[in-house]
């Protein structure tokens, strides 16, 4: 018999539990907090910096070990041990503090990365630094969605960031070669989707360098395709149109 | 530089050196004579030794001041060196007596001693500059009797002396018979040389003047009996002259004040015959005191201003070597000049004020000024009437207000003022006259509001400089030769219509300014010889130049900093937005500081380098305050790295040879398995083989690090590659109008010879005409090579103008294999940085699939709409996945073929490359690279100990070392790394004090030999480094430094230990 009084009550801090549920009951382990994504990532290896006991439970908080024959069913073991990385590998876990704030924090500097790598200063040519696109992201306060892909969160930043300051898509660099007669009405129908014409050549073929916003390639590959019934090509010339190597200001 | 406030000035006034050239005009009656006395000072610090540079440039003659407690200092050193680099005849002052009297409380004798001893290390200096000079005059001039043996007639005696001894130096060293020192107190007022001391004796004592200037300084004494002066004999204990007659004089003065001793202090005065005001006298603060009586009796501005007058040269003594030394730059020589241009050093020597005479002006540095402080921006003094006018006026307004007021609680008359008085003068006025000053109407168009006027620091060297005159501004790289060879002699045409040549440009003469600390006033013309500022240059000269009204005119010689820049901060705006006032800033700031440099960077950092960390903050104060007015951050730039992999170490960590160890069973021995995902076959030798997910095509690639020497070729050969590839683009485009250029072909064989010379072994068989491409950026230091069968596409073919026009889809899926090489060159898989050294060997490409598809999309095609059943099997085969019907697709057979739910196929083949690439990559021993510069470190023998200290901390190698000839300078060159040298410059400093100074240059990559993924995996290795091996792994600190900015996923921890976590919650 159990006594509930606020002196003899040990408050579980200092644990993360793992749960999981397998033929039709729940079992837990008590963990340490901000170890098990280590764990599973692979950076801890060592299984009693992760686990406070090597005991499986029913429930963590109120110190019911979970029953032999439960586990045998459950688990076709008793091997407290290896039912425990069982549940460490696949059970739901409680993302800790930590864990979420590196998580999160490794995000941010990703997006921020891939902003940086994607974008440039128009005036200049030349790419922002990441510590000033973070501190952009962190003027528009921008929130990382945990559940996103970075690179989406990226293209989301960039519009954002486009009504703060000078930003803008680093400009592709490609080649068309048309045949000659389809060209001209294929021109037409690319010209929106076109920032900059650098060359246009019309000899036996017509051959136009132009520069586009990485974002509707896909588009103008499908455009050219289909129009010129796989006659005309498309070819990268730059992924994108940056000033090279360092310069010094004169 | 002006100071426009007062808050401005107490923040400047916070760091001492925070001073800058300050000039001085003065008027100064020595004897019958007038002098005029342009005075330029320049900070002490060493950071700043840019300043004394410029100034140095544009004088004859600089006072050099010493601290007499202190002694020489490295600075003394290097301002010394600086001076005698340019020619310039310097004299010595020596000050701060008086501290040797009141805190080191030294006796005459002592004192004396002292001086003396400080006088000898600086005339040793002055010897060590003297003999390295003369030796290397001798070595040069060794050097051109072997080029040319025969104008030596056959005359075998060898000269053994070193020529020290035929040169005479007397001249050059300082002492105080020659007049050239003088001992000060400037705090206490007082100056003086020694022969002002011996006019005095001389009368007293009747001892001739000529006599007593000899004696005074040295071992001599005086025999009063005898009324002769004798040789100092030790022994007897006698007293230098020196010390009985001057210093003991003064030490009894001293003595007296401090004591307060009044008669006796009444006396001296009375017996030097001066007339001290009653204030001072009864002064209690002793230093009042002694003040008033020493400016009276030994006027520290007339000593030094007579020594300055006396000794130093006026623009018309300038020697025939300065102005050779100043015409020819670097390693030419005054006899190679042209003749229009040797014919000016006569102009220059003469220093004529005719109008005939060239105009030859040298500007220094340009400095920003306040638009207020301009002449034609202040406020014209009023007449008289006009005073009297605004007086009535205001008097009345007055007198209305004060009716007005009556009654009503008195006004504040500041307040409104307040916003009324814009006027620049900002003086305090009083009473009415102030109020006078709020009616005067704003004078100046706000036009300095936008742009901050530039003023050249300079100094007609030759004619006149007159306002409006056309003038040429010549750029440091200006040759008048290359002006000589463009425009024909007896050219006459107007000096616009003159053909453009580099570094030359024409512009009239504005504005002439009349530097006067910091008032600016008009002039119209400035006569030869003068220090001047010259307005409106800004758009021309960056930051110096040479201005001639003459084409043939040399540039003179680039300024020699002692100190080059060598910190370098990342300088980036507080708010994103304000990129454009930061880099409008900089470019002011580059041009105002002759010490500066600014680079943008690939990365798009604006890199700030500068001389050191005090002249980083006077920089960065400029920046946000006065240029760019913004606020900043600064921050380490951030560091390249290049990865590259390496053959597998033949030993392992503690030195055994891999193989004959047991591997001890490591948990963490699966590492190399889950690296490669499942699906991907690795051979031996690190071939690895991947399919795209269509399953049409198949890649094998294996990667394998190039020799060191290779790499370097490729490095150094980037622009050829570049223009190869130029050439086989325009080739693939039929455009063969395009002729080779003779120069690049031969360029391009030569690279290639080189190269093959290099890959030699069974290994490279072939390898050189079997390249494909270069990366990354089609020009790098990596190489794709195709060892398939059926390649013929190689870099070469370009060159050999026989290029093989293959089937255009079969070129789009070479494109794309070596797009996804350039992909995986840009960024390696350790941390995203670019690879170097690695050669990809695309051993097999299996597309067969892929063209039978194609094959029979063609078929189709001729067939028009009834398809053969094959070629719907095949199609449904290879595409069965989609779910898109056939039917619809044979409509569409472009897109049909190329698309599916992969993306279109060229995208795919892009993707499988790259990630074959790095996978290839990761099967071998990866390591990273570092930029590396080298480091050249001058230092005295005494401080070679603590170089070495920070060089060893700092990961830094030292190549050589050697002495300087002549000197006891030492030469250390060595490499470090640039991620260490972060303050690298500041910590030599500080640990030298200053003896010290480096140099840094990028030089070269290096390969970090550490591998940043080890782990022990050896018996011995464990012993050595235990389980986790947490002893430093430097590539390791690099990797994850990189990874963390970088926001990739690093192996780390989050939590070290799970039971030392706190275990309470943060509210309980």
């Amino acid at each position: 018999m159990s006594i509930f009084t606020p002196t003899n009550q040990i408050r579980l801090t200092n644990v993360a539990v793992v749960r999981m549920k397998r033929a039709g009951k729940r079992f837990e382990i008590a963990c340490y907090k901000n170890k098990v994504v280590g764990w599973r990532s692979g950076v801890e290896k060592d299984l009693d910096e992760v686990l406070q006991t090597h005991s499986v439970f029913v429930n963590v908080s109120k110190g019911q070990v979970a029953k032999k024959e439960d586990l045998i069913s459950a688990f076709g073991t008793d091997d407290q041990t290896e039912i425990c990385k069982q549940i460490l590998t696949k059970g739901e876990v409680q993302v800790s503090d930590k864990e979420r704030h590196t998580q999160l924090e490794q995000m941010f500097r990703d997006i921020a990365t891939l902003v940086a790598d994607k974008c440039v200063n128009p005036e200049t040519k030349r790419p922002y630094t990441v510590i000033l696109i973070e501190r952009a992201m962190k003027d528009i306060h921008y929130s990382v969605k945990p559940n996103k892909s970075t690179k989406q969160q990226a293209l989301e930043v960039i519009k954002q960031l486009k009504e703060k300051m000078k930003i803008e898509r680093a400009h592709m660099r490609l080649r068309f070669i048309l045949p000659v007669n389809e060209g001209k009405k294929l021109k037409e129908k690319l010209k929106p989707l076109i920032k900059v014409i650098e060359s246009e050549d019309y000899g036996q073929q017509l051959d136009i360098v132009c520069l586009i916003d990485p974002g509707c390639f896909r588009e103008i590959d499908e455009l050219v395709k289909k129009e010129t019934k796989g006659k005309g090509s498309l070819e990268v010339l730059s992924l994108k149109d940056v000033e090279e190597g360092d310069e010094k200001l004169e | 530089m002006v100071l426009n406030s007062l808050d401005k000035m107490i923040q400047l006034q916070k760091n001492t050196a925070n001073i800058r050239n300050i000039c001085v005009l003065a008027h100064v009656d020595h004897g019958e004579e007038e002098y005029l006395i342009n005075l330029i000072d320049s900070p002490g610090h060493v950071d700043f030794s840019s300043e004394v540079s410029t100034a140095i440039r544009i004088c004859d003659g600089c006072i050099i001041v010493v601290d007499a407690v202190e002694g020489v200092c490295p600075q003394t050193q290097a301002v010394l060196r600086q001076a005698w680099l340019e020619n310039i005849r310097p004299v010595l002052v020596i000050n701060k007596i008086d501290r040797l009297i009141v805190e080191l409380k030294f006796t005459p004798q002592e004192a004396y001693s002292h001086l003396k001893n400080i006088l000898e290390q600086i005339n040793a200096l002055t010897g060590t500059l003297f003999t390295s000079k003369v030796l290397e005059e001798r070595a040069e001039r060794e050097t051109e009797s072997q080029v040319n043996p025969n104008s030596e007639q056959g005359e075998q005696v060898y000269d053994w002396s070193t020529g020290l001894e035929d040169t005479d130096d007397s001249h050059l060293y300082f002492s105080p018979d020659q007049g050239n020192v003088v001992f000060t107190s400037a705090i206490d007022g007082w100056g003086f040389g020694i022969e002002h001391f011996a006019k005095i004796y001389s009368q007293k004592t009747g001892i001739k003047k000529e006599v007593l200037l000899k004696t005074l300084w040295g071992d001599y004494y005086i025999n009063m009996k005898a009324k002769k002066i004798m040789k100092v004999d030790q022994a007897k204990g006698k007293k230098p002259l020196f010390v009985q007659l001057i210093l003991e004089n003064i030490w009894s003065l001293y003595d007296a004040v401090l004591k307060k001793d009044k008669e006796k202090i009444d006396k001296i005065v009375t017996s030097l015959g001066l007339k001290i005001g009653a204030r001072e006298a009864r002064h209690s603060d002793p230093k009042v005191q002694i003040n008033a009586i020493c400016s009276q009796w030994l006027p520290i501005s007339q000593a030094v201003l007579a020594m300055v007058c006396q000794k130093l040269p006026s623009p018309l003594d300038i020697t025939a070597e300065r102005v050779e030394k100043l015409m020819c730059a670097g390693s030419q020589t005054f006899d190679s000049l042209p003749p229009e241009t040797q014919a000016l050093k006569a102009a220059f020597m003469k220093c004529g004020s005719e109008d005939t005479a060239p105009v030859i002006i040298f500007v220094s540095k340009m400095f920003a000024v306040d638009a207020k402080a301009l002449p034609q921006n202040k406020q014209r003094p009023l007449t008289q009437e006009e005073i009297a006018e605004r007086h009535e006026h205001a008097r009345r307004r007055h007198a209305e207000k004060l009716a007005a007021a009556q009654g009503q609680a008195p006004l504040e008359p500041t307040q409104d003022r307040s916003d009324l008085e814009t006027s620049p003068q900002g003086e305090e006025l009083k009473g009415d006259e102030q109020e006078v000053e709020s009616e005067t109407p704003k004078p100046v168009p706000q036009e300095g509001n936008d742009r901050e006027p530039f003023i050249a620091f300079a100094r007609v060297f030759s004619g006149v400089a007159r306002r409006g005159k056309k003038i040429f501004v010549l750029g440091p790289k200006y040759s008048p030769l290359e002006f000589l060879q463009r425009v024909p002699l007896g050219f006459s045409a107007p000096l616009d219509d003159l053909p453009p040549v580099p570094h030359m440009a024409c512009c009239t003469l504005e504005n002439l300014y009349l530097l006067m600390g910091r008032e600016l006033e008009d002039l119209e013309k400035v006569p030869p010889g003068n220090v001047l500022g010259i307005g409106g240059l800004q758009d021309f000269v960056l930051k110096s130049a040479t201005l001639s009204t003459l084409p043939s005119c040399p540039p003179f010689i680039p300024l020699n900093f002692e100190a080059t820049p060598i910190v370098r901060v990342a300088v980036e705006p507080k708010h994103p937005s304000e990129m454009p006032q930061l880099v409008r800033g900089m470019k002011l700031l580059n041009q105002a500081d002759p010490c500066v440099q600014i680079l943008i960077q690939e990365t798009g950092e604006h890199v700030l380098v500068t001389a050191g960390e005090v002249h980083l903050q006077r920089c960065l104060d400029d920046l946000k305050e006065r240029f760019a007015k913004i606020q900043i951050s600064v921050s380490e730039p951030i560091i390249p790295f290049r990865e590259t992999i390496t053959k597998p170490p033949k030993v392992d960590m503690v030195n055994e040879e891999i193989g004959k160890q047991q591997k001890v069973a490591v948990i963490h021995q699966t590492k190399e398995d889950h690296r490669i995902p499942e699906g991907i076959q690795v051979y031996s030798g690190g071939l690895i083989t991947m399919t795209t997910p269509n399953k049409l095509a198949t890649l094998s690639v294996r990667a394998m690090p190039l020799p060191e020497e290779v790499t370097q070729i490729l490095e150094e050969n980037s622009d050829v590659i570049r223009s190869m590839e130029q050439l086989i683009s325009s080739l693939n485009e039929d455009k063969n109008t395009q002729m080779i250029h003779q120069k690049t072909q031969e360029k391009i064989w030569e690279f290639k010879g080189k190269l093959e010379q290099h890959l030699t072994g069974r290994k490279w068989r072939n390898t050189v005409d079997q390249i494909w491409s270069f990366g990354p950026r089609k020009c790098g230091p990596n190489i794709l090579v195709n060892k398939s069968k059926d390649f013929q596409n190689s870099v070469w073919t370009g060159p050999d103008g026989k290029a093989s026009k293959e089937a255009s889809r079969y070129r789009d899926l070479g494109n794309s294999i070596v797009s996804g090489f350039q992909l995986a060159t840009l960024s390696g898989p350790m941390c995203e940085e670019p690879l170097m050294g690695v050669c990809f060997v695309l051993e097999k490409w299996d597309l067969s699939k892929f063209e039978d598809q194609t094959a029979s999309d063609l078929v189709k095609e001729g067939q028009g709409e009834g398809e053969t059943c094959s070629g719907r099997d095949e199609h449904q085969d290879l595409q069965g996945g989609c779910s898109e019907p056939f039917e619809k697709r044979t409509s569409q057979k472009g897109e049909s073929s190329l698309t599916d739910c992969y993306g279109p196929f060229s995208g795919q083949l892009i993707a499988t490359m790259k990630e074959a690439c790095r996978y290839a990559l990761q099967v071998k021993p990866q390591r990273l690279m570092a930029a590396m510069y080298t480091c050249d470190i001058m230092a005295t023998s005494d401080v070679l100990g603590r170089v070495y200290a920070v060089l060893s901390k700092r990961e830094g190698r030292v190549l050589q070392e050697e002495m300087k000839e002549g000197t006891d300078m030492f030469i250390i060159k060595a490499v470090l790394p640039v991620a260490e040298s972060f303050g690298f410059a500041d910590e030599i400093r500080k640990r030298t004090s200053g003896l010290a100074s480096p140099q840094l240059i990028f030089s070269h990559w290096e390969i970090i030999p550490s591998d940043p993924f080890w782990v022990p995996t050896t018996e011995e290795e464990y012993l050595h480094f235990g389980e986790k091996a947490d002893s430093e792994n430097q590539a390791r600190k690099y990797m994850n430094a990189v990874r963390k900015r970088k926001g990739l996923y690093v192996e780390e921890k989050i939590v070290e230990h799970a039971e030392k976590q706190r275990t309470l919650s943060k509210n309980k």
